[in-house]
């Protein structure tokens, strides 16, 4: 087996993309495609931690589940307010959208 | 040689996720969300977790990247390639996920992991389904309901308004 770190290193590479994702995209759409491999990050961290430190429990497997199931629920909500607001403004850029801004 | 396939998958997940992160169109952009996400339940074929590889196959690529597909078609002319992508931050965003990446290289390089390690058979999926059913019985109930609320808010806020 590979040593622990180095799945740790992938999970950590995969989280700074996502935040660089978060940081510089425009578009909402590619916003939450951004938060979706930082999730995926995470997930990567329960089950290598479980595999390696505790194998014979499935915590760490059964929680990633869990992470999969609410991102599910997450992007499906956040797409259907990223198209509402298409709908009623006409654009999906984060940057437009000042509507609540004072 | 098990080795060398876990470093092939994890440059796939890497190269896969800069793409997604950087491609200009994006359509394009959540074709590469599948690409990684299919490398990563490659990374949890690896690391002993079936059940959760297929279900990241099954859920991720065969469900929320659809989404993802249908939420960019049905607001337009947001894929045209003249259109920036990016806002005027890239610079900083840069710095600070770098230096994250750093904190994030001395906190692995740092902490002896090898100390705690445990030998052993990953958990079966037999195990796993006990597991659901009995001790964590009740987050498996509440993710349910999430899952409702999920929809029915989505049909809600979706509905067009007369």
């Amino acid at each position: 087996m590979i040593p622990l770190n180095y799945i740790l290193l992938v999970s950590a590479v995969l989280f700074c993309i996502g935040i660089f994702g978060v940081l510089t995209r425009r578009n909402a759409v590619s916003i939450l495609i951004s938060i979706e491999l930082i999730l995926n990050a995470a997930n990567i961290n329960l089950v290598a931690f479980n595999r390696y430190l505790n194998p014979a429990d499935g915590l760490g497997q059964i929680f990633a589940l869990f992470v999969i199931a609410i991102a599910a629920a997450a992007s499906v909500v956040g797409l259907v307010l990223i198209i509402a607001i298409y709908r009623h403004g006409k654009s999906i850029f984060a940057d437009e959208l000042n509507l609540m801004k004072w | 040689m098990s080795e060398i396939i876990f470093i092939l998958i994890a440059l796939a997940v890497c190269i896969f996720a800069f793409l997604t992160v950087l491609s200009r169109n994006v359509f394009h952009s959540a074709v590469w969300l599948a690409m990684t996400l299919l490398s990563i339940s490659g990374i949890y074929f690896y690391l002993g977790a079936e059940f959760l590889g297929v279900i990241q196959i099954l859920i991720y690529v065969g469900g929320i990247v659809t989404l993802f597909v249908f939420a960019i078609k049905l607001t337009a002319n947001i894929e045209d390639a003249t259109i920036k992508q990016t806002n005027q931050q890239v610079i900083f965003a840069g710095i600070l996920s770098v230096a994250l990446f750093l904190i994030f290289l001395k906190v692995i390089g740092f902490y002896p992991w090898q100390a705690g390690l445990l030998s052993g058979e990953s958990i079966s999926l037999k195990q796993l389904g006990q597991l659901l059913m009995t001790t964590y019985v009740v987050p498996f109930e509440f993710i349910s309901l999430i899952l409702l609320a999920a929809m029915v808010g989505a049909i809600v806020i979706g509905k067009i308004k007369k």
